[in-house]
């Protein structure tokens, strides 16, 4: 799979390895973040304060149940909505600062996103889904489909490019999802439950292709899961309840029992 | 987003619901339709008097009436009027004040008025050729007309002369082969006095007329003197005071652009008016134009109404694609992208009914126009009921596309306002 390179633009990672706790340049930090939903009795903080670092090239997984506030936090992460208060920082600059249309230019560039329901746009083929966020950058049509064509060999899609999106399985709905994320050749992967929808066989080979775009092209990961088997293999847990972090460690965790 | 994808994808986009996009069409479609019709037919009917107007050509010459005096034979509550002998036999068959000799000589004398020359009514009994059978005359052209006449063969009749012109439709009934024949024959006119007596005229023809849209050459034309003389002869057994009365003269004025507004105020000061070829024309245009106007109000009525379908597809097309909406602004598209993206949308169902529109307006308008010119309204000559202005063609389809992104911006607003992370969590 990782046999085709893809021409990151982010250099290897650093080799962070499972004991290391030495400091490297991170990508997004957060300064006391807030976010509240409502006002008076119906107020509701969905994160109360949360200040932390995504180093450059690491695999994170945001773990939680329902309600715990990781989803509201990946969304301020990826920049998708304002905190109430505090201040989300890209590569030591807060993001406060920008315009929104900058914000929107910025998702574009370094951002990849992998949902649950993957969107797929069925009216669309899997090429013209996965050359989406080229689209919207502005690429021309023969360089969008180019790159495209590529993303999809890298995760064995090719054959499948001029399919309607709906014709697919969820697996490779998935794949088509990670192409989109891939394609832009992004800095950060966003994955919010990405093994959600998806049985546990297929749900193995999804995981692999992530964490093999983390480890061969150094794209930092950010997972979004309450998928104990899928958050153990990153290099970083941090454990979420009622919008704080509750407990943070680190260290792929071998194995495939239920680990905490 | 480069622009043509913006286009692009609203294209495919509209294409997406077929059915519900050509009905939003259809409604754009009338409107589109009914304004190229109208315009169409404004233009077509405006082309068709200027033609008539270039058919009199002279622009000296101002038609000179006497003043109306609305009120004149309305019973007045007032009593009766006193009787004038001056004004006596000043007042025509339909009860309309006519000019008389005084008026004539009073015109002359105005200043910058080079000539006058009053239009007398003449009606002929029968023609009869050289051959000896007679035939009807419908209508008798006025002298002053007979600089603007076309002629066939032969040349105008001098005013002095005994002469006339006659159309080239009566080569046949004066048994001549070609126009050049008919010329030089001396025709008898028969014309009916007063008292029903008959008297005869003779002159020669000099001329054969082709009709031209305004209607000069469509009948046969007197010069001058031979008009007077006809008329003399319609006149006799008239008391004097009744002969020598005028509906209209025709008053030729030096430089009209310089001292039009002078001698139309002389004639008021006279109890007379003065209007022009334009001034008579320009009347005419102006019913027209409102005419066209109107109906213009109706197609833009339709096309008011289209502009709510165009709004309500596409709220629905937002509403269903709140999903996708999401999906794009999470990707990193602008609120402005989105928007255009939107509105472009909107502009593409604009363009498509305009297209569609004025395509049938075009066909409907050409060939109805060919259908009446050639068939029922054929006697009419250079008549055009439909004439294509690009001008005006364009000026449509720049309206519809207008209206259709103004429609296009409520929707568009509501996609671009839509906020990524509650547009994905649609179901």
């Amino acid at each position: 799979m990782s046999s085709v390179p893809s021409a990151p633009n982010s250099p290897p990672p650093e080799p962070s390895g499972a004991h290391g706790r030495h400091r490297v340049e991170p990508v997004l930090e957060t300064e006391n973040l807030v976010k509240v939903y409502g006002r008076g009795e119906s107020r509701f903080d969905a994160l109360k304060g949360i200040t932390f670092q995504i180093e450059q090239g690491e695999s994170l997984a945001i773990i939680g149940k329902s309600g715990s506030g990781k989803s509201t936090l990946m969304h301020l992460l990826a920049l998708l909505d304002q905190p109430t208060a505090g201040v989300v920082a890209m590569h030591g600059r807060p993001v406060s600062q920008l315009k929104i249309k900058d914000v929107s230019g910025l998702r574009n560039a370094t951002f990849g996103f992998v949902f649950q329901q993957f969107f797929l746009n069925p009216h669309q083929t899997v090429l013209e889904n996965v050359t989406l966020p080229l689209k919207i950058a502005g690429v021309g049509r023969s360089e969008r489909n180019q790159r495209g064509m590529e993303v999809l060999e890298q995760l064995e899609m090719a054959d499948k490019a001029k399919n309607k999106a709906t014709d697919l399985s969820g697996g490779q709905k998935q794949r088509v999802c990670i192409a989109r994320a891939l394609v832009n050749r992004p800095e950060v992967i966003f994955a919010d439950e990405p093994t959600g929808n998806l049985d546990t066989a297929t749900s193995e080979v999804v995981e692999d292709i992530l964490f093999g775009l983390h480890r061969d092209h150094g794209i930092t990961l950010v997972v979004v899961t309450h998928d104990d088997d899928l958050a153990a293999k990153c290099q970083r847990r941090l454990h979420m309840q009622d919008g704080l972090i509750v407990s943070e460690d680190r260290g792929v965790l071998s194995g495939t029992g239920g680990q905490s | 987003m480069k622009s043509l994808d913006v286009v692009g994808t609203a294209l495919t986009n509209t294409l997406r619901s077929k059915m519900r996009t050509a009905l939003t069409v259809i409604a754009i479609v009338i409107g589109a339709f009914a304004l190229t019709l109208t315009s169409g037919l404004g233009s077509g009917v405006n082309k068709y008097v200027s033609t008539i107007v270039d058919g009199y050509g002279d622009d000296s010459q101002m038609y000179v009436m006497a003043a109306a005096d609305p009120t004149a034979q309305m019973p007045t509550g007032d009593g009766p009027t006193e009787f004038d002998p001056e004004k006596d036999g000043a007042t025509g068959e339909f009860g309309q004040t006519m000019l008389t000799d005084r008026d004539i000589e009073t015109i002359q004398g105005l200043d910058h008025v080079t000539a006058v020359e009053p239009i007398v009514f003449t009606s002929v009994d029968y023609l009869q050729g050289e051959d000896g059978r007679q035939w009807q005359v419908p209508s008798v052209g006025f002298p002053i007309d007979a600089p603007s006449l076309e002629l066939d063969a032969g040349r105008a009749p001098e005013p002095e002369a005994l002469e006339l012109t006659v159309p080239n439709s009566w080569l046949e009934s004066l048994g001549a082969e070609t126009a050049e024949d008919a010329v030089g024959q001396t025709v008898t006119l028969a014309v009916s006095d007063v008292v029903g007596e008959r008297h005869t005229v003779e002159a020669e023809i000099v001329g054969i007329s082709a009709p031209l849209p305004s209607g000069v050459g469509s009948s046969i034309l007197p010069s001058t003197a031979l008009n007077a003389e006809i008329a003399a002869a319609q006149n006799t057994g008239l008391p004097e005071d009744r002969q020598n009365t005028y509906v209209q003269a025709v008053a030729t004025v030096e430089d009209m652009a310089a001292h039009e507004m002078d001698v139309k105020n002389a004639l008021v000061e006279n109890d007379m008016m003065g209007l022009t070829m334009e001034d008579q024309l320009g009347m005419l245009r102006g019913i027209i134009d409102t005419v066209t106007w109107v109906l213009n109000g109706f197609g833009l009525i339709a096309l008011l109404a289209a502009s709510f379908g165009i709004v309500n597809t596409l709220l629905m097309s937002v509403q269903e694609r709140t999903r996708e909406i999401g999906l794009m602004k999470a990707l990193g598209m602008s609120n402005g992208k989105v928007f255009g993206l939107f509105s472009m949308e909107a502009v593409m169902i604009g363009l498509m009914g305009s297209v569609i529109g004025v395509g049938l307006g075009l066909v409907a308008g050409l060939v109805g126009n060919t259908l009446l010119t050639e068939g029922p309204l054929s006697g009419v000559a250079g008549l055009t009921l439909f004439s294509v202005d690009p001008l005006a063609l364009l000026w449509i389809t720049l309206l519809i596309l207008g209206i259709a992104f103004l429609a296009g911006t409520l929707p568009a607003a509501r996609a671009a306002r839509k906020d990524p992370i509650e547009a994905l969590r649609h179901e």
